[in-house]
């Protein structure tokens, strides 16, 4: 009983790699635990989470964006929004935080085995949806068709550009992307991201549809997948709170009966349907 | 008192424009001796508004607790007014909150009530600590007067009034736009007796004395949330970057939430007292506020809600002002 | 856990029992505060004030405490985490009413689980209840609504019942019976006379419980009036203002933040309101419950409805302390009542 589970193991941000520059950057901070051992026993699904401490500013419940099949440490995808994410986006290589979790539910990677996979991004929704996309990538063999459809507001704001890029370049995947307006130079899809969900008209058979963004984005994109012929068991979001425990104690996280700590992030249609709660 | 047929007409009078959207009065409360605020929206929902010495709520809070959220397109905001029942130190936080903008004096259609001293429920319950079945009382020669159980209690109304009601300056509102009742005056005058006696005290004397009530604050925000002048949008201490105040309940933080709210009141308490009745560790505020108040009008010869035509005396800088300059 | 033993205690042995668990204890007990009754530390039993109705914040706050460390932490050149130390202090609640006895039980289901909280739960274990019957409840207590009572003994370690010249003293557990044993001189069995006396005394105090909230089937009953204008009319008056939730005996909703002098800080854990707009905004601006409305509509479902669904159990247990401190009469038999009454 003496655990604690406030208090977080510390880990080194090996590496901070830019994915977004501008007014709301985003940074992919690599994180390795300091303690070997503990190093190697960190497991985790895609879609769990884990909760990030910048000492002094305080904690923010992430979703690992890195996929499990890559070993020895985690990837976290930060905005820069708020106090805590403000100061991590201060941090250099080397900076030392805390990190405790896996947190959460996971994306059942194992009984969507076999099936087609759709997943619909937008914005920084995309860094759950990259971890369990990776995760499948290196299993690809016991996945079927797989489509990532994936948008934000401009081409800049686009995050994890060279890893879609190198899955462009692959011929067993579809990878379609879109900005909401204009650009020059830009020739794929322009508009948001359900509209272009509707132009892929990815096919419901057999088919595991996962979505993550703007709330607004992931309401829209689940009228289409229902108008494409998706069921509700079909369709699965993770979503996001403000959070401090992360362990399904402090209160403030729950819509309903459920706590997005505890009995989420991950939730499929058919659940979020019938809970009568504020999102 | 108050004619509760006129109270009443005058009200469901008010719900028949169409400029009002509802008006906030009094409700028999759920037990004892409770009164509790109500919202009438339609005439049937006057029938349950009365006033007696009970009728201890501040309702100028509620302009104030308007949540103003988006909307969606093409619906207007609802911006007709409300109508208010105050007495007259209700009244006072109106002209305060008006004068400083913080909402406009045509949003609010104030029913003034000449009062003559509520009961502090703090006084009444430790008299009549189980009484569950409701309670009216009146006011009769000088006396509250009320029935419990075939027997008539008639009480000297000093031994239950707040101590702010022992020194009104105003029982009449000094802003309404009907008054129901005649105008009553008061010779009393608030001349800070207690504040002046405790000035006297030591230093070490007045910090234990204060120390002791700031640390059973438990941090419930009760006194800020029905304090009428207490509106920021983000209050200073919800503030995140950067942090002014912790949440931690220790000496420290307490002492500095419960006299910065005293400062952020200097000049705009109107003495209500609505925070020391609202507080849960019955910690008196108004002793705080009301030093506040002396020193604001011995310096500055201010007294807060009088006035429209005040302007608010720290956000303003006169030439008349006793230091040079604005610090 | 059923009644281990029945014994008596002349109201004068009280001092005498009170000051030796004081020898190996730290022990806690009702204290009159300048007008507000509080569970303090004593040092002699002469501090005690055992007429009191109930407290004024609930003895939650001696396990769940307002403001708790989790850790400490040293920044500079390298990172140093220095966990604290949670102590194993041997505890005593003395005169915890059966009402709060019942909300540490409720508190326990949340605490435990996959994670565990070390500091409730390490003082949970170490602290011995003994609850006091109440004799004279208060306005607006309703613990009979919940099918319980003013002198339970299901959740304490040894209840006390006050039936005149002595105190009737029922055992529950180990724990109870293990505090007792070193001082079995100042007991003796109970007789037939004292348990007829206990009966008494708690048909009295049953049947001075006036009010009720009738719970039966309410949580398939909100489950259908979610949108209800129920919640709008009850919000309008609300001030917003979490004194509802400091004083609730099974809130515990709290918050973490990290308090830093320059190289130095710590990580506390600290009371929250479900009340407060900040409790659930997010960074972007974004707040699931931007209205009063959507959070008191959220505490009387969590109390009422997603309790029930998680854990088994009401989360509330009819104290009244809601209702005597909301500043605007928010009475929440009276909501619960009107939910009842409601068409849907």
């Amino acid at each position: 009983m003496n655990v604690n589970p406030y208090q977080p193991l510390l880990a080194t941000i090996d590496e901070i790699r830019l994915e977004v520059a501008g007014e709301r950057p985003i940074k992919t901070l690599k994180l390795v635990l300091q303690e070997e051992d503990l190093r190697k026993r960190f497991s985790y699904l895609p879609g769990q989470c884990v909760m990030v401490s910048l000492f002094g500013a305080g904690e923010c419940f992430f979703a690992i964006s890195s996929s499990p099949t890559q070993k020895g440490y985690i990837e976290v995808s930060v905005m820069k929004l708020g106090k805590v994410t403000s100061a991590l986006h201060e941090c250099e290589p080397g900076d030392v935080i805390g990190v405790r979790g896996p947190y959460g539910n996971s994306f059942d990677v194992d009984a969507w085995q076999g099936k087609n996979m759709v997943f619909i991004g937008g914005g920084i929704g995309q860094a759950p949806l990259r971890s369990l996309i990776n995760y499948i990538v290196e299993n690809r063999k016991k996945y079927g068709k797989i489509d990532v459809v994936y948008g934000a507001r401009t081409s800049e704001d686009l995050c994890f550009k060279k890893e879609l890029s190198e899955l462009e370049k692959r011929d067993d995947l579809g990878v379609h992307l879109s900005i909401d307006v204009e650009e020059e130079g830009w020739k794929k899809f322009v508009g948001f991201v359900p509209d272009n969900l509707l132009q892929v008209k990815p096919s419901p058979k057999n088919t595991i549809a996962v979505t993550c963004g703007p709330p607004i984005m992931i309401k829209f994109v689940i009228q289409n997948l229902l108008k494409l012929g998706f069921t509700e068991e079909q369709i699965f979001t993770t979503l996001e709170m403000r959070m401090k425990c992360g362990i399904g104690k402090c209160g403030r996280c729950n819509i309903g009966n459920l706590f997005v700590c505890k009995d989420g992030p991950v939730f499929s249609y058919k659940q979020l349907k019938n809970i009568q709660g504020e999102m | 008192m108050v004619n509760l047929d006129k109270l009443r007409e005058t009200v469901k009078e008010m719900l028949t424009r169409e400029d009002v959207k509802y008006v906030v009065g009094y409700e028999k409360g759920t037990y004892g001796f409770r009164v509790s605020p109500s919202f009438a929206f339609i005439p049937e929902d006057v029938d349950k508004f009365i006033f007696s010495p009970l009728c201890v709520n501040n309702l100028t809070i509620y302009p104030m607790l308007e949540e103003k959220l988006p909307l969606p397109k093409d619906e207007k905001e609802d911006a007709r007014k409300i109508g208010i029942v105050v007495k007259g130190c209700d009244s006072k936080a109106a002209v305060q909150i008006i004068q400083e903008k913080g909402m406009k004096r045509e949003h609010v259609v104030l029913i003034g009530v000449p009062c003559t001293g509520v009961v502090n429920p703090r006084k009444i319950k430790a008299r009549f600590s189980h009484q569950g079945k409701n309670v009216d009382v009146e006011e009769k020669n000088g006396k509250f007067v009320f029935v419990i159980d075939g027997a008539i209690h008639a009480i000297p109304k000093e031994e239950l009034i707040f101590d702010k009601c022992k020194h009104c300056e105003n029982p009449t509102p000094v802003l309404y736009d009907v008054l129901l009742g005649d105008e009553i005056h008061s010779t009393e005058k608030e001349d800070y007796e207690e504040v002046k006696a405790f000035e006297e005290r030591s230093f070490g004397e007045k910090w234990d004395y204060w120390k002791k009530q700031f640390e059973r604050c438990i941090r419930c925000y009760a006194c800020r949330n029905v304090c009428p002048m207490c509106y920021c949008k983000k209050c200073m201490v919800d503030q995140l970057s950067p942090q002014w105040v912790r949440r931690s309940t220790n000496l420290s933080e307490n002492a500095a939430w419960n006299i910065m709210r005293a400062y952020h009141l200097a000049g705009r308490c109107i003495g209500c007292g609505e925070c020391e009745r609202v507080c849960p560790m019955g910690i008196p505020l108004t002793e705080l506020n009301k030093k506040l108040q002396k020193d604001v009008k011995q310096i500055f010869s201010y007294t807060a809600g009088l006035s429209l035509d005040k302007k608010p005396l720290l956000a303003i800088f006169s030439p008349e002002d006793p230091k040079e300059f604005i610090l | 856990m059923t009644t281990m033993e029945k014994l008596v205690l002349p109201k004068l042995g009280i001092r005498k029992l009170i000051i030796g668990m004081l020898a190996e204890h730290r022990f806690f007990g009702p204290v009159d505060d300048d007008g507000a009754t509080l569970f303090k530390q004593i040092k002699d039993p002469a501090e005690l004030d055992l007429t009191f109705t109930n407290s004024t914040v609930p003895p939650k706050a001696l396990l769940f405490k307002q403001t708790e460390t989790l850790f400490k932490f040293s920044l500079g050149r390298s990172v140093k985490i220095d966990p604290v130390d949670i102590t194993n202090e041997r505890t005593i609640i003395f005169g915890i009413r059966p009402c709060d006895a019942k909300s540490l039980a409720i508190l326990d289901q949340v605490f435990k689980g996959d994670y565990e909280d070390p500091f409730y739960l390490t003082r949970r274990k170490n602290t011995v209840l003994i609850g006091l019957s109440c004799t004279q409840p208060g306005v607006n207590c309703f613990c009979t609504s919940f099918k319980d009572g003013p002198a339970s003994s299901e959740n304490v370690d040894v209840l006390l019942t006050d039936i005149g010249e002595k105190y009737y003293v029922e055992v529950r557990s180990d724990k109870g019976k293990h505090l007792i044993a070193s001082m079995k001189e100042l007991l003796r069995s109970a007789k037939a006379e004292d348990e007829n006396n206990v009966t008494y005394v708690e048909e009295k105090a049953i049947a001075a419980i006036t009010r009720n909230m009738n719970i039966e089937g309410m949580v398939n009953k909100l489950d259908k009036m979610f949108e209800n204008s129920l919640w709008k009319t009850i919000a309008m008056k609300c001030l917003g203002c979490g004194v509802c939730t400091y004083l609730c005996p099974t809130c515990n909703c709290f918050d973490i933040q990290d308090e830093t002098a320059l190289e130095k800080g710590a990580r506390v854990r600290v009371w929250d309101s479900c009340m407060y707009p900040e409790y659930t905004l997010q960074a972007s601006g974004h707040n699931p419950r931007p209205e009063r409305v959507n959070r008191i509509r959220n505490r009387v479902y969590h109390k009422f409805n997603y309790c029930p669904k998680n854990y088994g159990v009401t989360a509330c247990v009819g104290c009244g302390r809601c209702i005597d401190n909301c500043p605007v009469n928010i009475d929440i038999i009276d909501v619960i009542n009107k939910a009842g009454e409601a068409k849907v």
